[in-house]
């Protein structure tokens, strides 16, 4: 698993009250206050839109799902004068009506400040009973009115009660909660509740469209503009909490962030990033509407003859969840940020927002297929003179590409077309911010339609007279690791159940090299087995059995045999053991874990890629990633096994992936989290690559591939895999002599696989990308041990063919023995057998040069 | 044009006069750039600021206009002003800014 936290589903709704409009929005109340006989106010109430012509206005049925961002793109604006199929439902949720609402508000009451009249009320109590969503029980929280119109006039006009009106009828009041204070008076609780009850609205529809048990949530994050309070507390908080209550999350508690129209995405981030560190395993981010926003354009709208188009309470939930293997990851590692220094002017903050995470993830602007910034529906905003809010970010966005010589400028247009959408959502602040897309977005990701999305939230701090700042916060959300694995082998799959290969070396017509397009041919060099010829013979039909072609390379001089047929492209990868790689190469092995029976990249397992340990352990990181990309795994997830040299280790890769080789590191399943890697991790393969020394990789592979058999015949994986390092350039893979056929036959699949992905040019341009980003540099700051500096340079002899090894030198002492022995006119090689490093020299030269190493002390 | 701004550039003039004042938009769009430059030189259109009916006549210009950028430091209004350029329609700004000197 990655590691990430998932985008579990969205969930978006509307109430329609075109009489809050008149009576609850600010525009609408101030006009009231300033100017009670104006013509706005008079001519208002003919411009509001019934519940009908507010179901069949596009955008509105964009929001709750039954029609797309592409959809509202093709309808030529403006929208307000044309309809659609006007749906209450949708995928996403559903838009309600104001009578209805008006019993929900009731419903999220519970300190008896919500007096409805008593006939309305029994109505709509059937009519809520009925929606499948709230049901009778908590319907019948209606049946306690008693009221009649007469208390409730009395209520308005002599308790400073907040009118409830439906279709211009008094229906009910909000009464205040407390004879003082401000904070609890009746235009504050009836703005409070409002919020409340579209986000438990949101909340319903997202247990219905995700599926999830409501019981199984664990924390919910409210993310409105409202403060709820009292005047010791003014906004105490926790609108989260009292919204999930009603909404029956009986396992969830929760808190409120807030930060302007940004909040959402701030909410987000906090909940992804909750998830992923593992406090909590499924995370609710929700928000309410607004009362006051409704017909905050309103003036505009009416002198220009249009009908109120703010006539809608929206609300949105959105479930943030563990990695679940298929759903689109919030990449915490993909965060820009606004911050205090940033400065304000345009420029710096699509920087800040855009440019400066996709500078340290290593993508180009148009790297993000879509961009989701403020969504607001142009169709309110135009007319009121604010232009089309998403239009004019995607043009800021697009020319900062044309000033980083990404795009022409003559493809801005299309830059703003294809990278774009048009804006569906309405005014109210933060629920316009970035969020609307998320449900879309979950869906075209997991289809593949698209790769990558940038959510972008923005937030005008200084409303609130506290700072002068503007804020702003964005994140990447990308199809799920896991699922483009599963995707890769699948495929593999699928090839290799058409093959009809069964025999020992018959062609399999399905796994070719890459570039090709031939089968691919593995080569077994098979000396010194404990298993016998059968277990070859096993093997060989297993592979066989997977579509791979294998030859038995066999007797006395097997590993020169198969370096020829390597040379000469008889084979194009072989299988062998005890193989002495050059120093600088390693091989990353591939074992099934148990806990979930996932594979895991053991980086590495036989082999020296560096003489010092961290070092080593830095390139090996490297060289897991270039096996685990070579298979399919785009971004594999890198974490470091707990030994000596870890956190030298982690602090190296850090550097290397901020210097522009980017690592995905993987988090602990640990409660502490981090990359570096605990014993149960290894158990639960909590990282695609594992990284350790060779020696600490070579005993796992022997624990992971051979604990059910107790030690003596390796059962399983893929064995010790290809050696990867820098000008290596052939495909080699190393099995031991207890390997068992299931084993070899999965080295053989194992290579395959690789030369499908085409291994050593991967390596190539990793290693390549690795060293740009400053490897050299970062491996030269790991201090290297003290060698005897008091050894003058020895002159190498001549050189000779090698093929004789000597066993049981320190690694450390390595390049000291092969001085000694130069220096003693022997020519040697260093080299790493699988049991550990190796001194090569000629047959002629073996027991003389055993003499000297035994009298330097290098050997016993 | 916001009501505090118009009290701001009120006070600027009376403190220092005239001469020694331009004032500098940065508004977005033609319309708005406009409405802002008529309201420091012949008053505030929509008789609604502290600017109605009080003729200013200040010298008034938008940041992309070429006369201004010519005195702009280049690395600076690269460094600020260069990608909204980009995006407004620097043209319509103008020509709704001259209109604007026009009336003076």
């Amino acid at each position: 698993m990655s590691g990430y936290a998932v985008l579990g589903g969205a969930s978006y709704t509307l109430a329609h009250t075109p009489d809050m409009v008149l009576h609850n929005g600010t525009t609408q109340t101030t006009e009231r206050v300033v100017n009670p006989e104006s013509e706005y106010l008079k001519e208002l109430p003919n411009h509001l839109r019934s519940y009908e012509e507010a179901l069949s206005y596009l955008p509105n049925q964009v929001y709750i799902g039954n029609k797309t961002p592409e959809d509202l793109a093709q309808m030529e604006f403006p929208y307000y004068d044309k309809k659609t199929d006007g749906n209450r439902t949708g995928k996403f949720g559903e838009i309600m009506s104001q009578s209805e609402f008006i019993g929900l508000i009731q419903i999220c009451d519970v300190f008896d400040v919500v007096k409805l009249e008593k006939g309305f009320a029994q109505t709509i109590k059937q009519t809520l009973a009925e929606h499948p969503l709230i049901g009778a029980e908590r319907a019948a929280v209606l049946d306690k009115n008693e009221t009649d119109e007469a208390e409730i006039q009395r209520l308005v006009m002599e308790e400073e009660a907040e009118p409830l009106y439906d279709g211009g009828t008094l229906v009910g009041a909000v009464k205040r909660a407390h004879d003082i204070d401000v904070n609890l008076s009746a235009h504050v609780m009836l703005e409070n509740l409002v919020t409340k009850a579209s986000s438990v609205l949101s909340l319903l529809h997202l247990v219905q469209t995700t599926g999830i048990d409501p019981g199984s949530i664990e924390y919910v994050i409210d993310c409105c503009e409202e403060a709820c309070g009292d005047m010791n507390q003014r906004g105490g908080g926790n609108f989260a909490k009292a919204a999930a209550e009603i909404a029956g999350l009986t396992g969830a508690s929760g808190s409120d962030v807030r930060g302007f129209c940004a909040g959402p995405a701030h909410a987000l981030i906090d909940a992804a990033s909750l998830v992923q560190a593992g406090t909590f395993r499924a995370v609710v981010v929700t928000a309410g509407g607004c009362t006051a926003k409704l017909g905050m354009n309103g003036k505009d709208h009416v002198k220009k003859g249009l009908p109120v188009l703010e006539d809608c309470i929206a609300g949105f939930s959105v479930l943030i969840t563990a990695d679940d293997g298929q759903s689109p990851q919030i990449r915490t590692d993909i965060v820009g940020r606004h911050t205090v220094g940033t400065g304000s002017s345009p420029q710096a903050v699509i920087e800040s927002l855009v440019t400066d995470p996709l500078d340290k993830a290593g993508l180009k602007i148009t790297d993000i297929d879509k961009y989701s910034p403020e969504m607001q529906n142009p169709d309110i905003t135009k007319p009121a003179g604010a232009g089309n809010v998403p239009e004019a970010n995607y043009k800021m966005i697009g020319a900062l590409g044309v000033k980083r010589g990404e795009i022409e400028r003559k493809q801005l247009v299309e830059f703003v077309q294809s990278h774009g959408l048009t804006g569906w959502a309405p005014t109210q602040g933060h629920i316009p911010s970035g969020v609307p897309y998320l449900g879309f977005a979950r869906e075209d990701i997991m289809s593949g339609r698209l790769q990558r999305v940038m959510i972008i939230g923005k937030g005008s701090l200084f409303l609130g007279r506290m700072t002068n700042l503007f804020d702003g916060i964005s994140f990447v959300i990308d199809g799920n690791a896991a699922a483009k694995a599963a995707e890769t082998s699948d495929a593999a799959a699928k090839e290799q159940t058409t093959s009809t290969g069964a025999g020992l070396t018959e062609a399999g017509s399905a796994a070719t090299v890459a570039g090709t397009g031939t089968p691919v041919r593995i080569g077994i060099a098979a000396s010194g087995s404990e298993q016998g010829p059968e277990e070859y013979a096993e093997a060989i039909r297993l592979a066989g059995e997977k579509g791979i072609q294998v030859v038995l390379i066999d007797g006395e001089n097997a590993h020169e045999e198969m370096e020829s047929m390597l040379e000469s492209g008889q084979i194009d990868g072989a299988v062998t053991m005890h193989y002495p790689f050059p120093i600088g190469v390693s091989t990353v092995g591939k074992v099934v874990t148990p806990a979930k029976g996932r594979g895991m990249y053991l980086a590495t397992t036989t082999g020296t890629a560096d003489t010092d340990r961290v070092r080593a352990m830095v390139r090996n990181a490297v060289y897991g990633i270039i096996a685990a990309k070579a298979e399919g795994i785009a971004e594999p997830t890198v974490g470091i096994a707990n030994i000596d040299g870890a956190r030298q280790c982690e602090k190296a890769l850090i550097q290397l992936s901020e210097g522009g080789y980017p690592i995905r590191f993987a988090g602990s399943s640990r409660e502490d989290g981090g990359c570096i890697m605990r014993g149960n991790d290894l158990l639960q393969a909590s990282a695609d690559v594992m990284v350790m020394d060779s020696l600490t990789g070579n005993l796992m592979v022997k624990i992971f591939s051979a604990y059910a058999t107790g030690g003596g015949y390796e059962s399983t994986g893929w064995g010790y895999g290809p050696g990867i390092g820098e000008d290596f350039d052939k495909v080699i893979m190393i099995i031991s002599r207890a390997s068992g056929a299931p084993q070899i036959a999965g080295a053989c699949e194992y290579a395959a696989r690789l030369l499908k992905g085409d291994v050593l040019n991967v390596a190539k341009s990793e290693i390549a990308a690795a060293k740009k980003a400053g490897l050299d540099d970062i491996l030269d700051g790991i201090s290297r041990p003290k060698l005897d500096q008091a050894e003058e340079a020895v002159a190498m002899p001549a050189a000779e063919v090698v093929t004789a090894q000597i066993a049981g030198i320190e690694v450390m002492d390595l390049e000291d023995a092969v001085q000694k022995l130069w220096k003693e006119n022997i020519y040697a090689e260093s080299g790493m057998g699988c049991t550990g490093p190796v001194v090569l020299i000629s047959e002629g030269n073996l027991e003389r040069a055993k003499d000297i190493l035994r009298g330097s002390g290098y050997i016993k | 044009m916001d009501l505090e701004n118009q009290k701001r550039v009120l006070e600027y003039y009376e403190q220092y006069g005239k001469d020694d004042l331009v004032i500098l938009l940065g508004a977005a769009e033609g319309e708005a750039a406009g409405l802002a430059a008529e309201t420091v030189t012949l008053g505030d259109p929509t008789y609604a600021g502290p600017l109605a009916g009080v003729s200013l006549g200040l010298d008034v210009y938008h940041i992309c206009e070429p006369e201004v950028k010519a005195e702009v430091d280049e690395a600076v209004y690269d460094e600020q002003i260069s990608m909204m350029e980009m995006v407004l329609d620097v043209d319509d700004i103008i020509s709704e800014m001259n209109a604007i000197r026009e009336q003076l």
